[in-house]
């Protein structure tokens, strides 16, 4: 006799979790869409597609030079890791990491902090594959005050040098254009306080 | 120079002498973590996708026109100036509209008035909110996405209203 195929027994119980899921965000974004179709409908109908075309073109340009971007930082990190200074860097920080993200989950918070190291020291594009890799980690465990964590202190950019407005403002001719450096500094700093401070307020309870 | 310049190849050039000196076969270890990079690509792909579509979208349909004109006797009640206000609710949809919006700035205004002093200081201060949210939570399954994405957007725009009143005062 064949045993009774595994997963009639199993799908009775495996009910797919409703799309309520993401709704907030899919609501957004269905939104922005439908407002944006109507308006291009009766304003400018040719110039639909070519703004889907157009954003989709920047995803895949984009995409290539993550792509190089990536290949160039996962592979220092890999040689990091390899040579043991990761173990070494994440023993440093990990009291830290922990208090921080509440999480004692030893990967994800070598992760996360290696992601906070590399926004301090402005480098560009390393912190990204390292924030994304700590998400998932924190979000497989089921830790997502953690990962919300991480995402706000990058969405409230922790960068020290503002390198980009200081290279545009040299070249549009200011004649002092170091002279935003502090505003901006007081003002970011005060975003990524005020966005670690909202997320330990609307905190959900422990279990 | 940009002293960060100097910072990139150093990093680079101590962790590979230390590597040799642990004897790491160098060139395995580094294709081994850049292979990495291809699969994480494709995830983000999609998400990166849909997201620069909508920005697209927003800014082409005159949606942020639209929302800009709105929301400006709002913003200049708070001290951002008008003028920058569409700077301002760009700046979480695209780092490269916003980036092509502050040099127009620049050259409408003069990169010394008051007026470009806030908008870098708003460009600076906040951050590619959603195009972060959609790398960042890529394909990631999880209730109350919202709340990181608004609590972002919020500290964001304080700090823009903070960097607006800092550039009268400072």
């Amino acid at each position: 006799m064949f045993p009774p195929p595994p997963l009639s027994a199993g799908t009775k119980f495996h009910i797919p979790s409703p799309s309520l899921i993401n709704s907030s965000v899919n609501g957004i974004f269905a939104i922005i869409f439908l407002l944006g179709s109507a308006l291009l409908l009766f304003g400018d109908p040719d110039g639909f597609l070519s703004a889907l075309l157009a954003g989709g073109q920047k995803a895949a340009t984009l995409s290539l030079s993550l792509l190089a971007v990536y290949c160039v930082w996962l592979g220092f990190f890999k040689t990091l890791e390899r040579c043991g200074l990761a173990e070494r860097f994440s023993r440093l920080v990990y009291p830290l990491a922990r208090r921080l993200f509440r999480s004692d989950d030893r990967e994800a918070l070598f992760l996360a902090s290696g992601n906070l190291s590399a926004n301090l020291l402005g480098l560009p594009g390393a912190p990204t594959p390292l924030g994304i890799r700590a998400v998932r980690k924190f979000c497989e465990a089921g830790a997502y005050e953690s990962a919300d964590m991480l995402f706000v202190l990058n969405a409230t950019s922790l960068q020290l040098l503002p390198t980009t407005v200081l290279s545009l403002r040299l070249a549009a001719g200011s004649a002092s254009p170091a002279d935003i450096f502090l505003p901006t500094l007081i003002a970011t700093l005060f975003s990524t306080c005020a966005g670690v401070l909202l997320v330990l307020a609307t905190r959900r309870r422990r279990r | 120079m940009n002293p960060l310049a100097a910072a990139v190849p150093l990093l680079f050039l101590l962790l590979f002498a230390y590597a040799l000196f642990k004897r790491v076969k160098l060139y395995d270890c580094f294709t081994e973590g850049a292979k990495e990079a291809v699969p994480l690509i494709l995830s983000l792909f999609p998400y990166l996708a849909a997201i620069l579509m909508l920005s697209e979208l927003f800014e082409r349909s005159g949606l942020s026109g639209m929302l800009t004109k709105v929301l400006s006797p709002a913003f200049r009640f708070l001290g951002i100036p008008p003028e920058i206000s569409k700077l301002v609710l760009l700046k979480p949809f695209s780092g490269s509209g916003s980036t092509a919006l502050l040099s127009e700035i620049f050259s409408a205004y003069g990169a010394d008035s008051y007026i470009a002093r806030c908008a870098c200081v708003a460009y600076g201060s906040s951050e590619t909110v959603f195009y972060i949210s959609a790398v960042y939570f890529a394909g990631i399954r999880k209730k109350r996405l919202l709340r990181p994405v608004l609590i972002a957007l919020t500290a964001d725009f304080l700090a823009v209203v903070l960097g607006c009143w800092l550039c009268r005062i400072m």
